[in-house]
C-alpha cells in the first residue's frame, strides 16, 4: 500500500503544506525564495536559481515544502533513493519560445545555453534532484487523460515495482504547482500520512485551485 | 529494485522497426554499421555557417515540407506498415525529446500562433491514429534516456499484469533549434564523433524514429508472434550532480546497472556485451568505461556505441540502440565503434573498431543524458526464453 506522507503548494497568492495544515499568504513569487531561505524551507542556497526558468523554480518551491511536509530532512552532498516524476500541460513550451526566439533574435550567430537546457521537460525534474540530492529515478511524463491521477497512479506503482522507496509527483505550471511525496506504507514509521486513493479522489477535480481545496479538506484521513 | 520471481510475466518483443541515417529498417542499420562506414555527413537541411560544426546524421531522402515534419516523414511510413499487426487496445508510449520541434521554429520565425502544435501531446494524438489503437497513451521524457526508459516502464507494466500489449514510439529530428544548442554548450564534434578515442571532441547529431512492439509472453505465444527478444531487467536512476555534465566516477550509471540486474536476476557474469551510450564527448565516454568497470571489474566485455555511426538520435537513441541490441545477440557479435581510430586509455580491451564476437545470451544496454538520467537494460535472446 502507498502512503503520500507530505504535499506541498503554492500559487500566486499562497502556499501551504497539506498534512501539516499550513497555508501562507505570499507577496508573489518573486520574493518566496527570500521567504524559504529565513524560514529554512531551503536547508541551503539553490545553486543558480536565478537562472531557473520559471516551471524549474516553481518545481523547487513546491518539491522544499512537500519534502519539509513529510519531516525529510536533506543537505549538500548526500543524496537519497528517492525519484522524482512530473507532469505539466505546457511541458516546456515556453522555455523553448525563449530560447529559440533569442536565437534569432540575435541573428541565428549564436544561441544560448543557458536558454537552451531549459528545452527539456525533464530539466525543471533535475534541477531539484541536483539540489535535494534525489537519486532514483527522474521522468517527466505526460497523460493524455486525468493527469495529475494518472501521474498519482504511476509513482505508487513504479514504488511497488521496487525503483524508489519514495517517489515525489510533482505537478508544475508557470505559476501553480503541487508536490506529493510517495512512500510505501510500510517504510512509513511514524507521522501522519494520507491514503493515495483519497489524493488521487481529490487530484481529479478540473482546475488547480479545486484541487488544492479538495487536498486540504482531506484532514487526517490515514490508510 | 525487485528480482525477477519464477512467476514473473515476461515482456518480449514482437515486432520492431527504425528508420535511421543508414536508411529505412533494420538491416540497412546493422549493415551500416558493421561496415565501419559513418552516416554523419554535411547538413544542408539548414545553413550552418554560425554552428560549430557542419556535419550531422540524417536520414536520406527526407526534406523540410510544408505539409509534413521530419517526424511525421519518418514515423507514417513505419507505423503505417505496423498497424494492422497492432491490437486495438494497445497502450502508446511515445519517447522524445523535442517531437515536432519544426512546428516551433516555423511559429517563431513567421511570428504566428501554433507553437503548442509542437508539444509531443499533439503528436501522441497523431501516432494513435496512426497505430488505430484506441486512445490511451503516455509521452515520456528523460533527455537521451527517453526511448530506454520508455521500453522499461512498458516491460514494468507488463510485468506488474497492468497491460499486455504496449507500443513503443519514440523519434528525433536533427534541426536548426537543437543544432545551435548544442553548439552553444560547445558539445558537438566540429568534425564527426568518435566514440570512446582518445581525440574525441564531442558528438555528432543524429535523427531516427522507430517503434518497438512490446507484449506479454503469454500473449505473444497465444498469438503466435515471432519473438524477437525479452525486456529481461531494467534500472533507472540519476546522478543529482550537475545539470549537463556526468557524474564523474560513473556512480549514477553503475548503480543503474545493478539495478537492471537485480531486476532480471542475474549476476554481471551472465552478460556478454554492452551497448554503451558513448556519445563521443569527452565527459560522457570517461564516465560510462568507469561505471562499467565498477560492476564488470576487470573482465573485459565487447562494448560498443552506435553513435559515430549513426549520431546521437536524443530521444530515439535507446530505442534504437535495444533494436541494434537484439540484432547482436542473435549474430552473436558486437558491431564495430565507427570512427574509433586510436582507443582512450581507459577504454583499451573493452571497445574495439572492429566486430567483436560473444557467447552470453544476454546483452546489456546504457544510456545517460541531461540532468544526469540514467539507464541500463538486460536484454535476452529470443531463444532463451523459458
Amino acid at each position: 500500500m502507498i502512503a503520500v506522507t507530505g504535499i506541498g503548494w503554492l500559487n500566486r497568492k499562497e502556499y501551504g503544506c497539506v498534512i501539516g495544515n499550513i497555508i501562507k499568504r505570499l507577496e508573489g513569487l518573486d520574493s518566496l525564495y527570500t521567504s524559504f531561505k529565513r524560514e529554512s524551507i531551503f536547508s541551503y542556497p539553490v545553486k543558480n536559481f536565478s537562472r531557473f526558468d520559471a516551471i524549474s523554480k516553481t518545481t523547487c518551491f513546491c518539491a522544499a515544502l512537500a519534502l519539509k511536509d513529510a519531516g525529510i530532512y536533506y543537505s549538500a552532498g548526500q543524496k537519497q533513493d528517492i525519484g522524482i516524476f512530473g507532469a505539466n500541460e505546457s511541458g516546456c513550451l515556453e522555455s523553448n519560445i525563449n530560447y529559440f526566439k533569442d536565437y534569432i533574435e540575435s541573428g541565428r550567430i549564436l544561441a544560448r545555453g543557458n536558454l537552451f537546457i531549459y528545452t527539456l521537460p525533464s530539466i525543471p525534474l533535475a534541477e531539484a534532484a541536483i539540489h535535494f540530492g534525489l537519486s532514483g529515478p527522474l521522468l517527466h511524463i505526460s497523460f493524455n487523460e486525468k493527469s495529475l491521477p494518472s501521474l498519482l497512479s504511476f509513482a505508487g506503482k513504479s514504488i511497488l515495482e521496487g525503483e524508489a522507496p519514495a517517489i515525489l509527483a510533482v505537478q508544475a505550471e508557470e505559476t501553480d504547482a503541487v508536490c506529493f511525496v510517495l512512500q510505501s506504507k510500510d517504510a512509513v514509521s511514524s507521522g501522519k500520512s494520507l491514503c493515495l486513493e483519497a489524493v488521487s479522489s481529490a487530484a481529479e477535480k478540473t482546475n488547480f485551485p479545486e484541487i488544492i481545496t479538495a487536498l486540504t479538506g482531506l484532514g487526517n484521513r490515514d490508510c | 529494485m525487485e528480482g525477477r520471481r519464477v512467476d514473473m510475466i515476461k515482456a518480449v518483443t514482437v515486432a520492431c522497426d527504425v528508420v535511421t541515417p543508414y536508411g529505412w529498417g533494420v538491416d540497412l542499420c546493422w549493415e551500416g554499421l558493421l561496415s565501419g562506414i559513418t552516416a554523419i555527413r554535411r547538413i544542408e537541411r539548414f545553413s550552418t555557417t554560425n554552428l560549430q560544426t557542419q556535419n550531422a546524421a540524417t536520414v536520406p531522402g527526407l526534406t523540410i515540407s510544408r505539409h509534413e515534419s521530419i517526424i511525421m516523414q519518418m514515423i507514417t511510413p513505419l507505423l503505417t506498415a505496423i498497424a494492422p499487426e497492432i491490437p486495438h487496445e494497445t497502450f502508446v508510449i511515445l519517447a522524445t525529446t523535442n517531437g515536432e520541434i519544426e512546428i516551433l521554429q516555423k511559429s517563431v520565425l513567421r511570428g504566428t500562433i501554433g507553437a503548442k502544435n509542437s508539444l509531443p501531446d499533439h503528436l501522441l494524438g497523431k501516432i494513435i491514429s496512426l497505430a488505430g489503437t484506441a486512445g490511451r497513451g503516455m509521452v515520456v521524457s528523460a533527455a537521451c534516456a527517453s526511448s530506454s526508459a520508455a521500453v522499461s516502464k512498458a516491460a514494468s507494466m507488463i510485468r506488474n499484469r497492468e497491460l499486455d500489449s504496449v507500443l513503443v514510439v519514440a523519434c528525433d529530428c536533427v534541426s536548426e533549434f537543437v543544432t545551435a544548442g548544442f553548439s552553444s554548450l560547445m558539445a558537438l564534434d566540429s568534425d564527426k564523433a568518435k566514440p570512446f578515442d582518445k581525440n574525441r571532441r564531442g558528438l555528432s547529431l543524429g535523427e531516427a524514429a522507430g517503434f518497438m512492439l512490446i507484449m506479454s509472453e503469454e500473449r505473444a505465444a497465444r498469438e503466435k508472434r515471432p519473438v524477437i527478444g525479452e525486456i529481461a531487467g531494467w534500472g533507472l536512476t540519476n546522478d543529482a550532480n550537475h545539470i549537463t555534465g556526468p557524474s564523474k566516477d560513473g556512480s549514477g550509471l553503475s548503480k543503474a546497472v545493478y539495478n537492471s540486474l537485480r531486476s532480471a536476476d542475474i549476476s554481471e557474469n551472465e552478460i556478454g556485451s554492452i551497448s554503451a551510450h558513448g556519445t563521443g564527448t569527452i565527459y560522457n565516454d570517461s564516465m560510462e568505461i568507469r561505471a562499467i568497470k565498477k560492476v564488470f571489474g576487470k573482465r573485459p566485455l565487447p562494448v560498443y556505441s552506435v553513435k559515430g555511426g549513426t549520431g546521437h538520435t536524443l530521444g530515439a537513441a535507446g530505442l534504437l540502440e535495444i533494436i541494434i541490441a537484439f540484432e547482436s545477440l542473435n549474430r552473436r557479435v558486437v558491431p564495430p565503434t565507427v570512427n574509433l581510430r586510436d582507443t582512450d586509455r581507459e577504454a583499451e580491451g573493452w571497445v574495439s573498431p572492429r566486430p567483436q564476437s560473444f557467447e552470453s545470451p544476454m546483452t546489456l544496454s546504457t544510456n545517460s543524458g541531461f540532468g544526469g538520467v540514467n539507464s541500463a537494460l538486460v536484454l535476452k535472446k529470443a531463444e532463451t526464453i523459458l
